[in-house]
C-alpha cells in the first residue's frame, strides 16, 4: 500500500512539475507544419507503420516469460546449489536454440 | 523516516539532474530554452505528449525509491525492489515511444518505433544483470543485495555485470551508442518537433533518470551505500556521481551504429554474454 | 533576472540554410565554441542564411524560417569579404538581444490544405480511410520492396535544408517505416567549392551521424577527432560502390586525411532498399561532389 501510495506520489509531483513550466503549446499554420528541411508531405506521419523487426518482438515474449520462472530461482538459487544451476543451464540452452534458429531466419535483422 | 526518505530522492535527483546537465555542459542553453515559445505540431497527441515527460519523471523518481540510502534503508523497501526497477526500465520504452509518437511527424515517428525495437531486446540483458546480482544476496530486495556485498562488491565477482548494464543505463536515458530515439539523422528524432520548455524538460527527465540508473547501477555494483568514515548517503552520492561521469564520457565518445546492426549484436553477442555472466555469477556464488 | 543572464550565456543556437557555394564556410563557422549547430529549427534561435538562396529556393526557406520558436532572428552571410569572426560576433549579439529582435512569420497563417470530413476531427469521409482528418488524408498501402507486406507508404519531399542532406538537394521519398522504398531527385544539391570534399569536412558529416559531436567539431578544426569504436560502428559492405569501397573504407580514408574519389551511382537506384539510417550515413559517405553528379533529375536520368 505504502508503495503504492510513493509511486502515485511521484507521478502527481511530475505531473505538478510539467504544469508548472510548461508554457500552452501554440502555432501558426506554418510554424505548426512537420519539419522536413524546408519540404512538404501530403498525409499525416501517423500510419500502419511498417516496424521492421517484427518478429524479433515474438522471440522477444519468450525471454519475457522466462524472466519471470528466474525471479523465484534467484531466490533459491543458492539454497538448491547445483542443482538449480543445472536446470537453468538446462532452459537457457533450449533458449539458445532458439536464438540459433532466429538468427538463421534472419528474425534479428531490418525485415 | 519516510518523509526524510522521500526528501533524499527528491534532493538526490534535483542535484543529480543539475550535476548531469552541467557534465553535458548545457546549463546555460537548458535555462535559454525554458524562456522560448513552445511550438505545436499539426494535430498533434496532446494528452500523450504532455504525459510522456510526467512518466519519465515519475519513472526516474520511482527507480531511484527503491535503492538504500543507508544500509537496510530505502523509501520503498520492497521484498520484490529489483522487480520494480525492472518494472521503471520497460515502462521507460513506452515512455520514450510516446514522446516521439505523440508530435504527429515523420521524424519522431522513425524515432519513437526505432528505440522500442533496440530498447526490447535491451531489457534482456538487463534483467540478466539484476537476476545475477541478486543470487549472492538470496533475495531481490536492493537492501538485501547491499548487504551481500560487505565482503566483496559485486563489480569484482561479477565482471560482465556493469559493462552490461552500461549499455541499459545509456538506452534508459538516450545517451550516446544507445540513443536510437533522438538521432541526428533524424534531425534529434523524438525531439525534433520540440521546442523552448518542452524541449527543456525532456533534456532534465533524461538527466533525472541517468542519476536513478547510476545510482542502481552503484546499488548493484559497488555496494551502495556501503563505505568506512563517512555515512551511508554521501558514500552513495559519490559512487552514483562517479558512474555518472563514466556514462556521460561513454555517451559522447563510443560511435552509434545503424538500429539494424545493433538489433542483431544484442541478440548475438550482448544476449549470449549475459547468459555466461549469469553463469559466472552462480558458480561464484555456490 | 539570474536566470535570463545565466540563457544569454548559451552558446547560440544556429539552424543553417546554406546556398550554393557556402557550404564550407558555415560549417567551419558553426563548429566554433559560442555557436551550435542546432538539426532542427525547433532547437534554433537564429536562421542563418548564407549565400544568395535561388528563387525556387525561397517558399522552403520561408517554411525553415517559420519553423523556429519565437524570439527568432534571421541573418545573412552573403557578401565573401564578411570574416567568419565578424559573422559570429553578429550571430551573438543578435543572439543576446534576440527578444528585441523577433520576426514574424513569412508565409501565410492558412493551413495547407482545406477541412474536410464530417466528424469533429475531421474523420467519418468516404473510403477506407475515412476521409481527411484535420484536413490532411492518411498514407495509404503498397506492398514493401523488404518482406511484401501490405502496408502504409509515407512519402515526403525532404529538403533543401535538411541537416542531414547536403544543402539544396530535395529528395522525393517514399518510405515504409523507415525503409526507403523510392527516391526521386527533385532539385540537385547547390554547386559547392572543391574543398567541400575536404577529407576533415567529409569526416565530420559521417561522425555528427554516428552520434559524434564532439569528434566531429575537432575534426573540422584539423584535429584529431577521437571517438570510439569510429569505423566498427559502420556497418560492412553498407554503400559499397565500384573503386571506392564502402563506406567503413571510404571513412577510414577520410580521417586518414585522404580525399575518396567516388563515381556514385544515381541517387534514385543507391538509396532504395536502405534504412533511413543507413542512407543517411551512406550520403554522408560521399564527398559532395560525388552527390552532385549522382542526383539527376529524372528526366535527365
Amino acid at each position: 500500500m505504502q508503495t503504492l501510495i510513493i509511486l502515485l506520489g511521484w507521478t502527481v509531483l511530475a505531473w505538478l512539475l510539467v504544469r508548472a513550466t510548461q508554457p500552452p503549446a501554440d502555432a501558426t499554420a506554418p510554424q505548426s507544419a512537420p519539419f522536413l528541411g524546408g519540404g512538404t508531405t501530403g498525409t499525416h506521419a501517423w500510419q500502419r507503420y511498417h516496424f521492421r523487426p517484427y518478429t524479433m518482438t515474438l522471440v522477444f515474449i519468450a525471454f519475457e516469460m522466462e524472466m519471470m520462472f528466474m525471479y523465484p530461482w534467484a531466490v533459491v538459487f543458492v539454497s538448491e546449489g547445483i542443482k538449480a544451476l543445472a536446470e537453468m543451464g538446462m532452459f537457457l540452452a533450449i533458449l539458445s536454440v532458439g536464438i540459433l534458429y532466429g538468427w538463421r531466419e534472419g528474425v534479428f535483422r531490418w525485415e | 523516516m519516510t518523509a526524510l526518505l522521500a526528501l533524499a530522492v527528491l534532493g538526490t535527483l534535483a542535484l543529480g539532474a543539475v550535476f548531469a546537465v552541467a557534465m553535458d555542459g548545457r546549463i546555460a542553453q537548458l535555462a535559454a530554452g525554458f524562456a522560448r515559445q513552445r511550438i505545436e505540431t499539426e494535430a498533434p497527441d496532446r494528452l500523450n505528449r504532455d504525459l510522456a515527460a510526467v512518466w519519465y519523471l515519475a519513472l526516474a523518481a520511482a527507480g531511484l525509491s527503491v535503492v538504500p540510502f543507508a544500509p537496510g534503508l530505502a523509501l520503498i523497501d520492497s521484498p520484490v525492489g529489483i522487480v520494480i526497477w525492472g518494472t521503471c526500465e520497460a515502462l521507460t520504452i513506452i515512455t520514450v515511444f510516446l514522446h516521439g509518437w505523440s508530435s504527429n511527424a515523420p521524424f519522431p515517428l522513425i524515432g519513437a518505433y526505432r528505440y522500442v525495437a533496440i530498447g526490447l531486446p535491451v531489457m534482456l540483458p538487463s534483467m540478466f544483470v539484476l537476476i545475477a546480482a541478486a543470487l549472492p544476496a538470496e533475495s531481490l530486495s536492493l537492501p538485501a543485495i547491499v548487504e551481500s556485498q560487505r565482503g566483496m562488491w559485486n563489480v569484482i565477482r561479477q565482471p560482465l555485470g556493469l559493462p552490461l548494464f552500461a549499455i541499459v543505463v545509456l538506452t534508459l536515458t538516450l545517451r550516446g551508442p544507445m540513443d536510437f530515439a533522438d538521432a541526428a539523422d533524424i534531425a534529434t528524432g523524438t525531439s525534433a518537433e520540440e521546442s523552448g520548455a518542452a524541449r527543456g524538460l525532456w533534456e532534465i527527465a533524461r538527466a533525472a533518470m541517468l542519476v536513478s540508473a547510476s545510482a542502481l547501477a552503484a546499488t548493484l555494483f559497488l555496494g551502495g551505500p556501503l563505505g568506512p568514515v563517512l555515512p551511508g548517503p554521501v558514500w552513495l552520492w559519490i559512487k552514483t556521481a562517479a558512474l555518472m561521469a563514466i556514462f556521460a564520457w561513454l555517451g559522447r565518445r563510443v560511435a552509434r551504429t545503424t538500429p539494424s546492426r545493433m538489433l542483431t549484436i544484442l541478440w548475438i553477442v550482448l544476449l549470449p554474454l549475459s547468459f555466461l555472466h549469469l553463469a559466472m555469477a552462480g558458480v561464484f556464488a555456490l | 533576472m539570474r536566470l535570463s543572464r545565466l540563457a544569454s550565456r548559451a552558446p547560440a543556437p544556429v539552424f543553417g540554410a546554406i546556398g550554393p557555394g557556402w557550404q564550407v564556410a558555415v560549417e567551419r563557422l558553426l563548429a566554433r565554441s559560442g555557436l551550435r549547430r542546432a538539426l532542427t529549427p525547433r532547437d534554433a534561435g537564429i536562421l542563418l542564411v548564407a549565400g544568395d538562396m535561388p528563387g525556387d529556393a525561397a517558399e522552403a526557406l520561408g517554411r525553415v524560417h517559420d519553423q523556429l520558436p519565437h524570439p527568432r532572428a534571421t541573418l545573412r552571410w552573403t557578401v565573401s569579404h564578411e570574416t567568419a569572426d565578424a559573422v559570429a560576433d553578429r550571430i551573438v549579439a543578435s543572439w543576446r538581444d534576440l527578444g528585441a529582435i523577433d520576426e514574424a512569420d513569412l508565409l501565410p497563417d492558412q493551413p495547407p490544405n482545406e477541412w474536410k470530413g464530417v466528424g469533429p476531427h475531421g474523420q467519418g469521409g468516404k473510403g477506407m480511410m475515412g476521409g481527411t482528418p484535420y484536413g490532411r488524408p492518411m498514407a495509404m498501402t503498397g506492398e514493401d520492396i523488404r518482406d511484401g507486406l501490405q502496408l502504409d507508404r509515407y512519402t515526403a519531399r525532404i529538403g533543401p535544408f535538411a541537416p542531414m542532406l547536403p544543402p539544396g538537394l530535395v529528395l522525393e521519398v517514399t518510405l515504409q517505416g523507415d525503409v526507403i522504398v523510392a527516391a526521386t531527385v527533385q532539385h540537385p544539391p547547390f554547386a559547392q567549392p572543391v574543398d567541400a570534399d575536404a577529407p576533415e569536412l567529409c569526416a565530420a558529416r559521417m561522425l555528427t551521424i554516428l552520434g559524434l559531436d564532439g569528434p566531429a567539431r575537432r575534426a573540422i578544426h584539423g584535429r584529431r577527432p577521437g571517438g570510439i569504436w569510429v569505423r566498427g560502428a559502420v556497418p560492412r559492405g553498407l554503400g559499397g560502390i565500384e573503386g571506392a569501397g564502402d563506406a567503413r573504407d571510404r571513412l577510414a580514408a577520410f580521417l586518414g586525411g585522404d580525399r575518396a574519389a567516388v563515381t556514385a551511382p544515381d541517387l534514385s537506384e543507391l538509396l532504395p532498399g536502405l534504412e533511413w539510417s543507413e542512407a543517411m550515413l551512406v550520403m554522408a559517405s560521399l564527398p559532395p561532389s560525388a552527390i552532385l553528379r549522382a542526383a539527376r533529375l529524372p528526366e535527365a536520368a
